[in-house]
């Protein structure tokens, strides 16, 4: 295998942003944010975040200091726990990154709840929790180590809507309280709900970076395929094909209801 | 993992690639038993000759076979080292404490490199152009006469064409969970023995439970797909011996004599 | 004809629909079709277990029906499909599969008529390349080889991957492989096809192309889809929906007299329908009266805009 995993990729992402990614399977999505906290170095070019700067020399020691700003939930994160009890899993990070025993405990209490597992959980092992379960016990383990940045690498995959849901608005609450989420998804109607900035890659490149409504209307994007709308828009579209007008393309079913009351009662 | 070229299996064709795998699996053997023959410069030249000549019937790159001597490079030089210092000789070179550096060791550890390059090369051949799946077919066709004292031939080559089929899923896991580790703070290059070993605690539990899952799932489609015992089952992948590998067949015993005339030539 | 499609459609709207339809469409009047599966009164409980995972369950599908199973996480679906397959034997009851109840001697010739499709694509894949996978169950019945190879080769063109014949599965993507686990499904050309979350796993590319895939197949081979699932868009193609819960059947029903129940869906684990929640936001500009197909929605909404 040749090739660039990533190609000429520049770009910033502000802090406290939510931060969308999307991109056809294997278009560099992974890649690219694994080079946020140096899990891969560029072989040109750079990185920066905060005051650490990540380049084809950065050293494989003292990358700690940066890893504990970025908190990274890889997808399938449930696959990481090895500890016996779910307190001492999510402990596990907090104390790599110079927590005292007792900071990374009450981490974990605190944490156990944000995930929305009770305390009861903390003594259990993680292995006799289900699937949807570990999976939040796995989050509260990245969450506890107070990172500034938590990349999610679709953390919402082979969950059921209900849990889907719940585990987006954990995340959402995380940017309100100052974090800065990038997410990689293939749910355009997360992207929509959820995101200020969108980021699309298409070839290990770096094909369109805007706001989601930005994006959304970028016919060039659509129209080679490198993303697809959410469900409101494709509603809207079919509408529109109706004879309906919208003075802009709603991308969520809020805004849809808001244009199409709108319409209905408008002049 | 890209630096180990032993065991790993490169796409193309040519004569080699299209010989049939037991064949090839039973001269692999046959000629690591035959260096053992050679014993002048005559002999271990034309050995060389035969192995090289070889890497260019199969169209692989030389460069390969050099890489694939690299993680054995330490024992190759403690081995030829060894060799060389401790013969004891007559006639020494140079002398100081225990060691001794003769002709005679020289030239022993020379035939030992031989060795090493010979053999290393003959089974990198067989590894580059033969698929894992292949080599595990040769081995249940070479042991099918074991089934006369009940040995289960056909369920041991199941068992190891579906290990050989797991390893890259395996490994992608891996380097999964060693991101995902690395991203909460471990860091395998650090501290002393102890920690580095205990550094992989985390990896390897999540791989066994991993590996537990997968077999268990394996084993629910397996049996879903009507997988019984092993008894009873045609085989969809067939070996086909051919006129060239007779004609391999004619070569090698050319090989054989040749090295046992060069032998006995001092 | 503009009149007739929108009278059609408002018949949609009202939530009392003719709840035969789909099956009138696939049976023609008066035709009676046998159940290929029958379960009756079947109980199991998992080794170490105090519940039972399928507390008293019975249930008939019909030749060529397209049912979705749907329930939360550890309701007992996955559960309910091994029974089917006799990869678990349940405590009591009886499981009929064409006729024939299965018991420890007759469950090898019910597994020839029942191809499952599991949700990770990498841990079914037995094969080294994808013909020698797809071949996998034609050896285990003993096929003789030449009769695999054609064999293969159609399971293969089915699928449209009979260029990927040679490759190895880590060169293929998740679509690509459950294709392929598909191919080795209808090699042994079943009767009934159950689909265990065989599309969670996917992108959104993939999903499609399985979905679409089994639509076709389930009217060129005549298949019945037993589909578990908790994606609101794969249950509106089947015939009929059974909710899960405990263990136990909560709902037997067609799709659109179980979306009637809306924000109680989210207990059977699945996500209201698009239309619902539009539909809901649209709550005080006009009555909705429970679940609308996306055509009833637009044709209703072009009304009201036509009147203003």
């Amino acid at each position: 295998m040749s090739g660039l995993g990533l190609a000429d990729v520049s770009c910033t992402i502000e802090s406290g942003q939510f931060t969308a990614i999307v991109g056809k399977t294997g278009s560099g999505k992974s890649t690219m944010v694994k080079h946020i906290n140096a899990l891969l170095k560029p072989t040109s070019g750079t990185i920066t975040v905060g005051d650490h700067q990540i380049t084809p020399e950065t050293d494989n020691k003292n990358l700690k200091p940066l890893r504990k700003k970025v908190g990274m939930v890889f997808q399938f994160p449930e696959s990481q726990l090895f500890e016996d009890t779910v307190e001492k899993d999510i402990m596990f990070g907090p104390k790599n990154f110079g927590f005292t025993e007792a900071e990374a405990k009450a981490a974990a209490e605190k944490m156990i709840e944000v995930v929305g597992l009770g305390p009861e959980y903390l003594k259990k092992s993680p292995f006799d929790l289900s699937g949807g379960q570990m999976r939040r016990v796995a989050i509260a383990g990245v969450l506890a180590s107070d990172p500034e940045t938590i990349i999610l690498d679709e953390p919402t995959a082979g969950l059921d809507p209900v849990g889907r849901k719940e585990i987006m608005d954990l995340f959402k609450a995380q940017q309100q309280k100052g974090k800065t989420i990038i997410l990689i998804t293939h749910n355009m109607d997360d992207v929509a709900n959820y995101a200020d900035k969108l980021m699309v890659m298409h070839d290990s490149r770096l094909v369109g970076l805007g706001t989601p409504q930005e994006i959304f209307n970028d016919h060039e994007l659509l129209e080679k395929n490198y993303i697809s709308l959410p469900q409101s828009a494709i509603f809207a579209e079919k509408l529109a094909d109706k004879g309906f007008t919208f003075s802009k393309l709603p991308i969520t079913i809020s805004e849809l209801t808001a244009e199409i009351k709108e319409q209905i009662h408008g002049d | 993992m890209d630096k180990l070229i032993i065991g790993r299996y490169l796409p193309g064709d040519s004569l080699i690639y299209r010989l049939d795998p037991r064949l090839k699996f039973l001269i692999t053997f046959y000629f690591i038993g035959i260096v053992f023959l050679a014993n002048n410069v005559a002999s271990y030249a034309f050995l060389l000759v035969f192995v090289l000549f070889a890497v260019y019937v199969s169209k692989v790159n030389l460069l390969f076979f050099i890489k694939g001597l690299r993680p054995m490079f330490w024992l190759i030089l403690f081995t030829v080292a060894l060799q060389a210092f401790f013969t004891p000789s007559n006639d020494p070179i140079w002398h100081w404490a225990f060691l001794t550096l003769s002709k005679d060791g020289l030239v022993i550890a020379a035939y030992i490199f031989m060795r090493f390059v010979l053999i290393i090369f003959i089974s990198t051949l067989l590894t580059l152009t033969t698929t894992p799946i292949e080599i595990s077919d040769s081995i249940e066709s070479i042991l099918k006469p074991l089934k006369v004292v009940k040995f289960p031939v056909t369920q041991v080559a199941l068992m190891l064409s579906i290990a050989l089929r797991f390893v890259p899923l395996l490994i992608d896991e891996t380097t999964k969970i060693m991101d995902a580790q690395r991203a909460r703070g471990v860091d395998f290059g650090e501290g002393g023995l102890i920690k580095r070993i205990k550094a992989f605690v985390p990896i390897l539990i999540p791989l066994f439970v991993s590996s537990f899952s997968i077999a268990y799932d394996l084993a629910i489609a397996m049996e879903s797909r009507g997988y019984k015992d092993g008894e009873g089952r045609s085989k969809y992948r067939v070996l086909n011996w051919s006129k060239r590998d007779n004609w391999t067949i004619v070569f090698m015993v050319l090989v054989t004599a040749i090295l046992l005339l060069l032998r006995s030539y001092r | 004809m503009m009149v007739t499609s929108l009278t059609k459609s408002i018949s949609e709207i009202s939530g009392n629909r003719d709840t035969n339809l789909s099956n009138d469409f696939f049976l023609p009047k008066g035709e009676q079709m046998e159940n290929i599966i029958s379960i009756k009164d079947v109980f199991y409980k998992y080794p170490g277990s105090d519940n039972y995972a399928v507390n008293g369950i019975s249930l008939d599908i019909k030749a060529n029906e397209w049912i979705s199973i749907v329930g939360k996480n550890g309701s007992g679906k996955t559960t309910l499909t091994r029974l089917i397959d006799g990869l678990e034997e349940c405590e009591s009851g009886s499981i009929e599969i064409d006729g024939v109840v299965t018991d420890e001697d007759t469950i090898w010739d019910a597994r020839k008529k029942i191809g499952i499709v599991f949700q990770n694509p990498d841990h079914q894949f037995v094969g080294a390349t994808v013909e020698d996978d797809v071949a996998f169950g034609l050896e285990n019945q003993g096929m003789p080889r030449d009769e695999m190879i054609t064999a293969v080769d159609r399971a293969l063109k089915m699928v449209d991957m009979q260029d990927f014949k040679k490759r190895d599965p880590q060169s293929l993507s998740g679509g690509q492989k459950q294709r392929v686990a598909i191919a080795g499904v209808l090699a042994i050309k079943p009767q009934i096809i159950i689909m265990d979350e065989s599309t969670s796993m996917l992108d959104p590319e993939g999903r499609k192309t399985v979905i679409n895939l089994i639509k076709q197949l389930r009217t060129e081979q005549n298949l019945t889809v037993i589909s578990i699932t908790h994606d609101i868009e794969e249950t509106q193609l089947s015939d009929r929906i059974i909710v899960l819960n405990s263990g136990k059947i909560v709902k037997d029903t067609v799709p659109a007299d179980l979306y009637n129940l809306g924000p109680q869906l989210i207990e059977y684990g699945l996500e209201e329908p698009f239309t619902n929640l539009v539909a809901a936001g649209l709550q005080d500009v006009i009555d909705f009266d429970g679940y609308i197909t996306e055509k009833g929605l637009i044709a209703k909404l072009c009304e009201l805009n036509s009147k203003k």
